[in-house]
């Protein structure tokens, strides 16, 4: 165990924390720093830090992949006042490592693959140049991270080991079925409800991952991790509407592989 | 007039108009959890509606979009109905919008033929039995939470409100200072700001306040989508996905603008090339499909000074309800001074 800094020596060194006005009443906050998993570790403690220290005027807080957005009431204060509450939090608490959060959970999240289940799988793979197989061994050799909890819920997911980055949709669907298995860049996303998305759907999986009647409607939060298992499409009906729990609890462990 | 007890009082929906739901502000410290904080898209509207019977501006009360909506209740119950301007009637007598409405028992309330906006919003003098998710009123129908009302419904309502009459008057007349937003220009202006791409899509600033702009059918509680002349940034690179104001204004790889709403998500990747101001989100929230607009450039100050102008007239509206209603008896679901300053409200 090392000894933290003291105060003064962090206060010295306050982390490149940018804040760019989001129209009159919000304010983006970016970390700088060179590696993408650093940011997004940085942007999960700088919301842990936010929702700690309430800082006058934050109305609300919208989480995103590297990011975080805050809304604010502009009649309490502007943009720079909270900007530099913010700068004054973050030195005094500082933002820590940026390792595994504590207490994360493993979660193994069975899906489908089929034509009506994956329609961009073929565009995915063409887009970065691999045969559909070594994609979907991309995406299921990955061990990927919550960052974030996106539309309904959605977890959103980073580190997915493609070569290279997956466009958005050129037009965004309207309507994506729930369970839906989606890529963008280098992350994927599964959809809770039916609804938009402009991500590219390779999969679906039985599961529910979602549901306002369980308390939370989420058995999975920020910072815990993911992987992908595509399973024959006969076993659709046996896993369809089970809740997704912790891989430690789901029932029969493992949800076996793709014979 | 002491103030008496509450009592239990039943609504009955007889019609239901297009679309009706339960509705309030929407909720709090959801979105980190991915949750919208959804709510009425015209909050101006909806904080007014309850701020005319004594309710706290976030109380829960009914959004209806369109069509005939009908109700009688089983006791006397106070109301208001604001939003855009519609035919408003008790017992086949028309009564006004934007003001507090005295209605006996077992008489029929009907709202219908709304014109020129979208929204309509029924506020009664009380708490409204209405379910909630993450506490808050507000349809998260995505989720599985429509809130919709239906024909034949019946919604519980506790009451403090036992008639009112003054002597002169079957239907007593308030004439409270109602700032009552004006949705009847052919051609709606709304107010925006830079946007953090605004810079980097040259040509953006002429385009948006020199064009009209139509809001297509495909618009809805997530955002509106507008047809209209759009310009595509170049070589901003990938926008990693992040969290969006309400009111930003985005533009997909296709040929339209969206004015992101209440329900909105985070962003798919496309660039914000303006936000509205946050004085002209309740407008917005009241534009349909066909719809046309142009929109107006403000400063973030300038911004901030008519968000202030419109709160300062509820709160003044708010200050008038308050004394007027202590004077004459009426229930005040709210002790003055008991709220914190909110804020989101309106």
């Amino acid at each position: 165990m090392t000894t933290p800094p003291p105060p003064a020596a962090t206060l010295h060194r306050p982390p490149g924390l940018e804040a760019e006005p989001f129209g009159d009443s919000a304010l983006m906050l970016r970390i700088a720093d060179n590696d993408a998993e650093a940011r997004r570790a940085w942007a999960r403690r700088l919301r842990d830090i936010l929702l700690d220290v309430r800082p006058y005027g934050m109305l609300n807080l919208v989480a995103g992949a590297e990011s975080l957005l805050v809304e604010f009431d502009c009649l309490c204060v502007s943009h720079y006042q909270l900007a530099q509450t913010i700068r004054l939090a973050v030195a005094g608490l500082g933002l820590g490592d940026t390792g595994p959060a504590a207490g994360a959970k493993d979660f193994i999240v069975p899906m489908v693959v089929s034509a009506e289940f994956s329609p961009d799988l073929p565009g995915v793979a063409e887009e970065l140049g691999l045969s559909q197989d070594a994609t979907l061994a991309a995406l299921t050799s990955s061990v990927l991270t919550i960052n974030l909890l996106a539309a309904a819920m959605a977890p959103m997911m980073a580190g997915v080991n493609f070569p290279g980055q997956v466009s958005r949709c050129t037009e965004p669907r309207t309507d994506v079925a729930p369970g839906s298995v989606m890529v963008a860049g280098t992350s994927a996303i599964i959809q809770p409800f039916p609804g938009p998305s402009g991500w590219k759907v390779i999969g679906r999986t039985p599961l529910t991952i979602c549901d306002i009647h369980e308390d939370p409607p989420t058995s999975y939060q920020p910072g815990d991790r993911v992987r992908f298992e595509v399973i024959a499409e006969s076993r659709w009906a046996e896993l369809k509407g089970q809740f997704l729990r912790p891989a430690h609890q789901q029932e029969g462990g493992r949800h076996g592989t793709d014979a | 007039m002491e103030p008496t007890r509450e009592q239990d009082v039943t609504i009955t929906i007889s019609e239901p108009g297009w679309l009706s739901t339960f509705q309030d502000l929407g909720r709090e410290d959801s979105e980190y959890l991915g949750v919208p904080c959804g709510g009425a898209a015209d909050q101006l509207s909806a904080a007014t509606a309850n701020i005319l019977v004594g309710n706290r501006r976030g109380a829960p009360l009914m959004e209806i979009m369109g069509g005939r909506f009908a109700f009688t209740a089983s006791r006397d119950v106070f109301i208001s109905v604001t939003g855009t301007p519609a035919d408003v009637t008790v017992g086949g007598v028309p009564v006004a919008m934007w003001q507090p409405v005295c209605v006996p028992a077992k008489t029929c309330v009907i709202i219908t033929n709304a014109r020129d906006g979208m929204r309509n919003y029924l506020a009664f003098s009380g708490e409204l039995d209405a379910p909630r998710f993450m506490g808050s009123a507000a349809p998260e129908s995505r989720m599985g939470f429509p809130q919709q009302l239906a024909a034949g419904h019946k919604v519980g309502l506790d009451s403090r409100y036992h008639g009112f009459s003054q002597p002169y008057l079957g239907q007593p007349l308030f004439r409270l200072p109602v700032p009552v937003p004006d949705f009847s220009a052919n051609l709606w202006t709304i107010d925006v700001v830079d946007g953090p791409e605004t810079a980097g899509t040259p040509g953006i600033r002429e385009l948006l306040s020199g064009s009209v702009y139509t809001v297509g059918p495909k618009s809805n509680h997530v955002g509106l989508r507008l047809n209209g002349p759009v310009i595509h940034p170049e070589g901003l690179g990938e926008i990693i996905s992040h969290g969006v104001p309400i009111g930003a204004f985005e533009i997909p790889h296709g040929d339209e603008l969206i004015i992101l709403g209440r329900s909105r998500t985070l962003t798919a990747g496309y660039p914000i090339v303006a936000v509205a101001a946050k004085a002209s989100l309740p407008l917005l929230g009241q534009a349909r499909p066909g719809r046309k607009m142009t929109f107006r450039w403000l400063t973030n100050e300038a911004a901030v000074e008519r968000w202030r102008e419109q709160q300062r007239l509820l709160t003044a509206l708010e200050d008038r309800v308050q004394s007027l209603f202590a004077a004459v008896g009426l229930p005040l679901h709210e002790a003055p001074g008991s709220s914190p300053p909110d804020v989101r409200a309106a």
